[in-house]
């Protein structure tokens, strides 16, 4: 141990620390306290100040009043001559915390000032500082010769305040850790309704592997797997429970923009940059079918729901519905009048909503082509769209505000998320734009209905993806997902997981609570 | 030869490997699939920006497309505009930022190369804002390449202040100059020595103090331009600073452990320590 260093420690340095005079009203009520409380500074200022506080109050008043009080002045009011022996010592540590054992041990402290200061002549005289050890022992007013007993004990002390110091640390930083999942609310899942869970910091997987950017991530229906396609032209299937890479599909020739399983989970869906779309055998991951017919880029693919078509969307402006038995384009719905992004499916199948570069959405109804409305208030490209389950109907009606006279509303509703940043919910029966959510900073590039019916997530391109609370309108919660773009989002219809795909190549796995 | 700057003409593949006609073409794929708000295009100083902190924190979320091909003259670049690289975008800016490479063409001749590609791109794209950047100082002391650059700025300025929907955007060469001592030695700033932190060979500008001399004044008129304003990262920063709390208040439990006894802590102690 360094000889100067300890006898810096010792020597007092009132200018360091802060000693908290007691309030001028509790002096009132114990006129007699000032002589011991002269006692008491200096015992701060020689004692106390040694130990190491940052800080030290006086405070007379009740034990009780001062949960962290350290020791009450047995000793400091006899010296001092004083009836009061309700003066407290509060030590204060650095982090600010009271230290304090919680209940005063009068005789021990006494006992370990007196134990510590023979420990000092102690390590004085085996260290041969007699001089020192003189003026020491003529301070501390103690007998000359110094107990075998205490030997070493100074520096067993030092080092079993290392050792408590340590564990002190490790409970603290376990402390914190419980304090944040307090505030940040993360319960556990089992306090919780389903409805509620909803994804949490940090991820559980991070799933590297592409080589280009991720254009869309998708659950299976029923496996634990899900998929990811990217633009370097494949697609990867990776299982979300574990974040095992289970194996890649070849096929297409230039950036895949979307696929889609069918209501079994047998069959995949995929559309590319390539102008083609291919369907998939999901048990032997063999490419069945090739469907051509598109003039440019395929945004966007989806299946009905019997499974026996596929809808797609495509840079050439049009719709197209393919016939998955034979592979043959059997209907084309045309109207926009730019790159139409994507195109989603109604539940029961009879509606399809498309939404475009033209800024507008559109529905049209399945089986005639005919267009039913024509949704126009985004002021920049219209990137994602989606129907909203029947689970979200009563937070969407109180969303809306509809009078509690009026009829409720029955939707179909549909959410739509634009370049301009915001998020419009609409009622297809009557084509008006019910609310808008805002507060993402960069262009939003997908949106999922929590199966719930409580809250729309999104995916953007400031980098974040957001839970909103739909019946309140507001941003409930975002998370940092991606260091770059986050260019897909979805949430598993049974699973407490959302999986997430961004322009930074990696596809993340996180866990709802 | 005097009209040489203002003719589109591809790049000579003197190495024989062919880059320069990939990078067209991997533009050419670019701008067909991406589809930026933000182009620049030009040399090696637009070309390298990519690799600045800058263009990760505040290039990217504009959604910029970067066409920049190191020593690109601007013959190249006038080819290479009216070869279609942007003919499959509709960019609300371009950015244009060449001539350096110039040697051996006078200041009018560069001018008027710089001066056709501003025409090229404003029938390509009539509807997008162009920022035409100045030429940059270049070589550790002045010398008559600065001074041809000097001309050349003063003669966009010129002929560029009339053109609609495009904005000369020079930054002064004192930016780029070592800083007289405190209180103003002019002589000294007046001597234009340029320091390596800056321009690290004297041409190309260094990845964070260089290119955020050029890019802070850019990125205000772009985001001028596109009536948006990048939102300073909330990410890396934010997270930044709270690990760097942490960090501090770690060194601080550190530092108690070291300095501190706390001897509240143990009270029970000194019984246990006389057993």
């Amino acid at each position: 141990m360094n000889k100067s260093h300890l006898a810096s420690r010792l020597a007092p340095r009132p200018g360091n620390r802060m000693v908290d005079e007691p309030e001028a009203e509790q002096q009132k009520e114990r006129p007699d306290c000032s002589e011991s409380r002269n006692l008491a500074l200096s015992l701060v200022r020689r004692g106390v100040d040694a130990w190491g506080l940052e800080r030290v109050s006086v405070v007379p008043g009740g034990l009780g009043e001062v949960q962290s009080a350290i020791m009450a002045g047995d000793r400091l009011t006899r010296d001092a001559g004083s009836p009061d022996s309700r003066l407290v010592l509060v030590g204060i540590s650095r982090s600010g915390r009271a230290l304090s054992s919680g209940t005063p041990v009068l005789d021990s402290v006494l006992q370990f000032n007196f134990i510590t200061n023979k420990a000092i002549a102690d390590y004085l005289l085996a260290n041969g500082f007699n001089s020192a050890l003189e003026h020491f022992q003529k301070e501390a007013g103690m007998p000359q010769e110094v107990e075998k007993k205490f030997s070493g004990l100074l520096e067993k002390r030092w080092t079993s305040v290392i050792r408590l110091q340590k564990k002190v640390m490790d409970l603290e930083s376990k402390l914190s850790e419980v304090e944040e999942e307090v505030n940040n609310g993360a319960p556990t899942r089992d306090r919780r309704s389903p409805g509620e869970w909803i994804p949490r910091p940090p991820e559980r997987y991070i799933l590297n592997g592409h080589r280009s950017p991720i254009t869309r991530v998708v659950f299976h229906p029923r496996f634990n797997v899900m998929v990811s396609c990217s633009e370097d032209a494949t697609i990867k299937v990776w299982d979300y429970e574990t974040g095992d890479y289970e194996r890649t599909l070849k096929g297409h020739t230039d950036s895949v923009q979307d696929a889609a399983f069918d209501a079994t989970g047998k069959t995949l869906v995929s559309c590319s940059a390539d102008m083609t779309i291919k369907l998939w055998d999901f048990n032997g991951y063999e490419c069945i079918k090739t469907m051509y017919g598109h003039d440019h880029n395929v945004s966007s693919v989806t299946f009905l729901p019997s499974g026996d078509f596929v809808v797609s969307s495509s840079r050439d402006k049009t719709i197209k519905m393919w016939e998955v038995a034979t592979g043959y384009c059997v209907k084309t719905y045309t109207g926009h009048r730019e790159w139409v992004r994507m195109v989603r499916v109604y539940q029961d199948g009879s509606l399809l909503a498309s939404c475009s570069n033209d800024q507008t959405v559109r529905v049209w109804v399945t089986a005639t082509k005919e267009c039913k409305a024509e949704l126009r208030e985004h002021e920049h490209v219209v990137e994602c769209i989606a129907w909203a389950p029947d689970s979200a109907q009563p937070a969407i009606n109180e969303a809306a505000g509809s009078e509690s006279k009026s009829p409720k509303r029955s939707g179909p509703f549909l959410m739509s998320g634009s370049r301009d940043k915001t998020m419009k919910m609409w009622d297809v029966s009557v084509g008006t734009c019910l609310f808008t959510l805002m507060g993402h900073d960069n262009w939003i590039r997908d949106l999922v209905f929590h199966p719930g019916g409580k809250y729309i997530l999104s995916a953007s391109d400031d980098k974040t993806i957001r839970v909103w609370d739909t019946q309140n309108k507001r941003n409930h919660k975002t998370l940092q997902a991606h260091p770059h773009f986050v260019t897909s989002i979805d949430m598993h219809r049974n699973s407490p997981f959302v999986i997430t795909g961004s322009v930074d190549m990696s596809v993340k796995v996180w866990e709802c609570r | 030869m005097s009209t040489r700057a203002a003719e589109p003409h591809p790049v000579e593949d003197i190495h024989g490997d062919g880059r320069w006609m990939s990078m067209h073409k991997h533009f050419l794929h670019d701008a067909k699939e991406k589809e930026p708000e933000v182009v620049l295009i030009g040399d090696s100083l637009i070309r390298n920006v990519v690799w600045s902190p800058i263009w990760k924190r505040m290039f990217e979320p504009l959604h910029c497309l970067n066409l920049g091909v190191g020593g690109d003259r601007t013959e190249h670049v006038l080819w290479r505009v009216l070869n279609g690289e942007l003919d499959q975008i509709e960019p609300k800016v371009i950015v244009l930022m060449v001539g350096t490479n110039n040697h051996g063409d006078t200041a009018e001749q560069v001018t008027a190369g710089i001066m056709a590609i501003v025409k090229a791109i404003l029938d390509k794209q009539p509807s997008s804002y162009l920022i035409v950047m100045g030429l940059l100082p270049r070589g550790e002391h002045p010398n008559p390449l600065r001074e041809k650059h000097t001309t050349v700025n003063q003669q966009l300025s010129n002929q560029l202040a009339n053109t609609p929907m495009t904005t000369f955007l020079h930054v002064d060469d004192q930016d780029f100059f070592l800083p007289g001592p405190k209180g103003g030695d002019p002589v000294t700033a007046a001597n234009g020595v340029i320091p390596r932190e800056l321009m690290y060979d004297f041409l190309h500008l260094s990845m964070d103090e260089g290119y955020q001399k050029l890019c802070d004044p850019l990125l205000e008129e772009i985001q001028n331009c596109l009536g948006t304003f990048v939102k300073v990262e909330s990410t890396s920063f934010d997270t930044g600073s709270m690990s760097e709390d942490a960090a501090v208040e770690k060194c601080e439990l550190e530092t108690c452990r070291e300095i501190k006894f706390r001897p509240f802590a143990d009270i029970e102690g000194p019984h246990q320590l006389l057993l």
